[in-house]
């Protein structure tokens, strides 16, 4: 039988309450050498902190793509990402204060195979280049580099630097501290030694960059014949071989898709803010007779989690490099999808007194599941007391409130935690309130207390005082924990299921918007993918070409307001792009694994890196920002992209408007050809 | 009556078809289309029966001979129904090997013994392939292989279920292949294959190797894992060695875009994705595609050294001497712009593989193979042109 009790004190006090529960879990208990990636907010230099946690230095490695510079850089607040052995990690988690920690996010288990704590940092040699060249820059998942659409020649890259992060490191020589880094050397001597005759033998060309080994099961879905990264990386930046374009190089890292069955909630973010600070220190190499070149990046990547004001952690990782305070001298502009998660009912807004909400939590779910409850803006007053609670499907309740102290777990006879409900308040920039629930799984092959599935109970009761319409709602989201197919975890996605929750109109299709006057707590507003609500970045809706409708799953503003004064100004997504062709052929097409071949996804993710395409012939002449041309992308010399007028565009839902933006030959259906 | 014949045993190899699917065969239908009538129905024979008594007629007076009946003439066999062909063929190929099984300190090893001089007198045997199995802890390496590929088969299904027969139509998606357009090519493919199957089956049964299904219970292949033993990869076997005759056919052709190595190439690439598919599938480690790549190239010579009399090839694979944490790799096998294969296959210096490409052949041309060879040859030529 569960019970829900409050935390010992001396176990309560910790940094991040979510790495605390998944350290707990089952598979993690006792393993204190394992690896994790761990994204880390310090105060003052990175070699500061590594004075700091000399005591763990065995524990820790600092990836070489920090060089001196960035390790002497001083700051009063700044994030770095590391990898650690769970004992590092718990020790940060508890001690923060002796290590000048402010925050902490754990990562992914990376095993110890995939680390290296001997590389070299990577050659950081100029790259001169074209006046007009702009670097294409691309995070994403199963990039299958040696593509004919990357390529000038049989033998010849556009690929100038690949980042592989699931590879095993080379025996001797790496340049990564984590995988492989390969320069277009490198990748150029494996497409000559993976030629045989006519052909390019890409199996063996991927076995050959450590993507693929099926021997010691290292992964990429570039052994499939659709792969996430492949696509995406076509549709921003793949030209015809025999166009031998020189002028956008790519620059790309590959993050794990699937190091490990980690089943406590791997958070790709540190992963990410590693590859982005590679891939900014290799742009810098490109040099033009003006300067550096300017530098247009792509993540098609979204998180449900996070305040959705523009404040969220990775909201500030590009503002971090490239913010108005840098003064970095490279132009980057960075595109980022709307996220998909229009119609999940993964939001919900608690707007009155008391808000009830029916979370369900699904059988067979192998992995956790998290909800956040954002409590309003505060700029530095007395948080608004909220309080939590939540009933689980067997009646266990708990109830959780601002002024707290300790959080509220919920075990079993042996003690062993299968949920737990934390509050924190998170300081500058955010500067909200933070209650978060931790789902246990509710299927396991291991040995672990399983959380209930079934309907979860959740009311959020607030004192509003006497003017209770201006009060801000405390805004709720489900983090996304949905294992794509193909993929070994087995999260199956929670979602709201309040029964005033009005899923499909008069005719049977489902709500796009939610009805006016409706008393569902469950929204559509603010499904905004919590990556993309940052000041600078161009975030992508996706239309549906066909019907001319925004397409059904496409994230949309507004954002949390009131908020931060360093929070984004933005309404919602800032353009639309084609993510279907229709409702019958959804996605689009572009590259498959293999060269020569052509697949169909789609997503707000295949819509942003069209826009990173078409932004890639702007950005060198745009004045103003990156946000500025989307607001108006027609403004100058259009290239390649023209007006798509949309049925049923708003400014939440897709910014300036629907944009067709031609991508290429090779791609049957040219886009801009209505 | 063909039955009569001393290989009407060979008729059983519509047997095979639960495993390496001649579907080739029902190709030949077309030869046979009497329509709706004909064969040998009791309502034929009564209509035929009746038929006569109304037209019959006495006895003719006198009556022209027709010339006596062809001595071993191929010039007849193209009269011949397909399974009367087919026998013929395995007429000749069947006697042309012989395989043995013996057991030594490095483990079981089985040698496919080519017959020389069987027609010419003073019959002998020479080595053409001796094949040695790898061990236990070598398989368990390769086991993890099998683990790895699995994350692949959602991918592959489509293919692995369609390959489970005998996979003609991959080839013919690259080679211009059908039964109306070649049937002779078809029908030599077939012949191969049924050839192949006896010396495959005897191989895997003298050397005994496991299926990875016996190793673990988390292997869970995707498709039944057939009775017989594991290497070499009879798959394998069959799918290099038609890539290969297929190639040799092309270039025997003369047609000029068949000259160039491409099409060899695209045909091998074929051939190791089947191979490889079978490792998808959870029923083949590697290394028995890595055995049966070497038999089944090795067989595509021998075959047409038995057509033509000219040279063939001997080869080697030793099990225990293949590096478990290496994967199916045919370039390391093969060389196709020369049509060879390669005299030593090793990894690190470690040989695991060898191969005599210039072994003397018998000079002499088997009539009714070579009958067949040349028909399938002349499928490939290039017609047009003349403006």
């Amino acid at each position: 039988m569960l019970k829900w009790i409050a935390a010992d004190p001396a176990e309560d006090d910790v940094l991040s309450h979510t790495a605390d529960f998944r350290l707990g879990r089952a598979i993690h208990l006792d393993e204190p050498k394992d690896w994790w990636s761990v994204l880390l907010e310090i105060e003052g230099s990175i070699d500061a902190f590594a004075e700091r946690a000399a005591p763990l230095a065995e524990d820790i490695i600092i990836p070489v793509s920090y060089d001196s510079e960035d390790r002497e850089a001083p700051a009063s607040r700044q994030p770095f990402v590391l990898f650690a052995r769970q004992r590092a990690v718990t020790a940060f988690n508890y001690e923060p204060e002796a290590f000048g920690i402010l925050s902490l996010l754990l990562g992914a288990e990376t095993p110890a195979r995939f680390l290296d704590r001997h590389a070299t940092p990577p050659p950081m040699t100029e790259i001169p280049v074209s006046d007009d060249t702009v670097v294409m820059a691309v995070i994403d998942d199963g990039i299958g580099i040696a593509h004919n659409l990357f390529r000038t020649g049989p033998t010849t890259s556009r690929v100038q630097f690949a980042a592989i992060l699931e590879a095993e490191p080379l025996a001797t020589g790496s340049h990564a501290s984590v995988g492989r880094a390969l320069s277009q050397q490198d990748v150029e001597h494996l497409l000559t030694q993976c030629t045989n005759g006519a052909y390019l033998d890409e199996d063996l060309f991927y076995t050959a960059t450590g993507q693929v080994n099926y021997l010691t099961q290292v992964f990429s879905t570039v052994a499939l014949r659709r792969s996430h990264g492949t696509h995406v990386t076509a549709l921003a930046a793949g030209y015809e071989m025999e166009a031998n374009v020189a002028n956008r190089p790519i620059i790309c890292a590959a993050l794990p898709a699937r190091v490990v069955e980690d089943t406590t909630g791997v958070s790709f973010l540190p992963s990410l803010y590693l590859a982005f600070h590679m891939l900014v220190k290799q742009a810098r190499r490109f040099k033009t007779s003006a300067g550096r070149a300017p530098v247009q990046f792509n993540f098609s990547y979204g998180n449900s989690g996070g305040p959705h004001d523009g404040t969220g952690l990775f909201a500030m990782l590009f503002e971090h490099y490239f913010g108005a305070h840098t003064q970095c001298p490279q132009k980057a502009w960075l595109t980022l999808p709307a996220g998909n998660s229009n119609l999940q009912r993964l939001h919900a807004q608690a707007t009155g007194a008391k808000t009830k909400l029916d979370l369900d939590v699904l059988p067979d779910d192998r992995t956790t599941s998290e909800v956040q409850f954002w409590t309003p803006f505060n700029e530095g007053r007395e948080p608004m007391p909220v309080q939590v609670t939540v009933e689980t499907p067997h009646g266990a309740v708990s109830v959780l409130g601002t002024t707290d102290t300790m959080s509220q777990r919920l075990i079993d006879e042996d003690g062993r935690e299968a949920a737990r409900l934390s509050y924190e308040f998170i300081g500058a920039p955010v500067m909200r309130g933070l209650f978060t629930l931790n789902i246990n799984a509710t299927a396991s092959h291991l040995d672990e207390v399983l959380a209930p599935s079934g309907t979860w109970r959740l009311e959020i009761t607030r004192d509003l005082g006497q003017k209770p319409i201006e009060v801000p709602p405390v805004e709720v989201w489900i983090r996304r924990d949905e294992t794509l197919p193909g993929f070994q975890p087995g999260g199956r996605q929670a979602f709201f299921s309040n029964d005033d929750y009005e899923r499909f109109g008069a005719f049977g299709l489902p709500l796009p918007v939610d009805p006016k006057h409706t008393t569902s707590p469950i929204r559509r507003a603010m499904t905004i993918s919590g990556f993309a609500c940052g000041q600078a970045p161009i975030t992508v809706a996706a239309y549906t070409e066909r019907e001319e409708v925004v397409s059904l799953y496409s994230g949309a503003g507004p954002l949390n307001r009131p908020s931060s004064p360093q929070a984004s100004d933005r309404e919602g997504p800032d353009m639309a792009a084609k993510g279907d062709d229709s409702f019958v052929l959804p996605g689009v097409l572009s590259a498959g694994s293999r060269s020569g071949t052509i697949v169909r996804q789609g997503g707000t993710s295949v819509a942003a890196p069209r826009v990173a395409r078409a932004a890639s012939s702007a950005i060198a002449a745009a004045s103003g920002t990156a946000r500025e041309w989307a607001s108006d992308p027609l403004r100058d010399d259009p290239h390649g992209i023209t007006r798509f007028d949309l049925k049923d565009g708003t400014s939440q839902r897709t910014g300036s408007g629907g944009y067709a933006i031609a991508v290429q030959d090779h791609l049957p259906r040219p886009d801009a050809e209505r | 009556m063909p039955r009569e014949s001393g290989y009407s045993g060979y008729s059983g190899y519509s047997g095979y078809s639960g495993y390496s699917g001649y579907s080739g065969y029902s190709g030949y239908s077309g030869y046979s289309a009497f329509g709706g009538f004909g064969g040998e129905s009791p309502d034929a024979a009564l209509a035929l029966t009746t038929n006569r008594d109304g037209i019959v007629s006495s006895k003719l007076d006198k009556i022209t001979f027709p010339a006596p009946g062809g001595w071993d003439d191929p010039e007849t066999i193209k009269r011949l129904s397909p399974e009367v062909r087919a026998a013929l063929y395995q007429s000749e190929l069947a006697p042309s090997v012989e395989v043995t099984a013996s057991l030594s300190e490095a483990g079981p090893t089985t040698t496919v013994w080519r017959r020389m001089g069987r027609k010419q007198g003073g019959e002998r045997e020479v080595k053409m392939v001796e094949m040695t199995a790898p061990d236990i802890t070598q398989l368990a390496t390769q086991l993890d292989y099998v683990m790895g590929y699995a994350q692949i088969r959602t991918d592959r299904l489509a293919e692995v279920t369609a390959q489970i027969g005998l996979s003609e139509p991959f080839y013919a998606t690259i080679g211009y292949m059908g039964p109306d357009r070649t049937p002779y090519t078809l029908a030599l493919l077939d012949a191969a294959a049924a050839f192949s199957f006896t010396v495959i089956q005897r191989t895997k049964f003298s050397l005994g190797v496991k299926r990875p299904i016996e190793f673990s219970p988390q292997v869970q292949p995707m498709i039944p894992t057939p009775t017989h033993a594991t290497l070499p990869s009879g798959h394998a076997t069959e799918a290099f060695m038609i890539a290969r005759l297929l190639w040799k056919l092309l270039l025997a052709s003369k047609a000029p875009q068949y000259q160039e190595s491409y099409w060899g190439e695209m045909l091998m690439r074929q051939a190791s994705r089947i191979a490889i598919n079978r490792t998808v599938a959870g029923v083949h480690f590697p290394v028995d595609s890595v055995a049966g790549a070497i038999l089944g190239l090795t067989l595509a010579q021998h075959i047409e050294a038995e057509v033509k009399g000219t040279q063939w090839t001997s080869s080697s694979f030793d099990g225990p001497a293949f590096s478990a944490k290496e994967d199916f790799n045919w370039t390391q096998i093969y060389d196709v712009s020369d049509d060879m294969m390669f005299p030593r296959m090793e990894h690190d210096g470690c040989v695991w593989g060898t191969s005599v490409a210039d072994r003397k052949g018998t000079g002499q041309v088997s009539p009714i193979l070579s009958w067949l060879w040349d028909k399938a040859v002349s499928e490939w030529a290039d017609i047009g042109g003349a403006g």
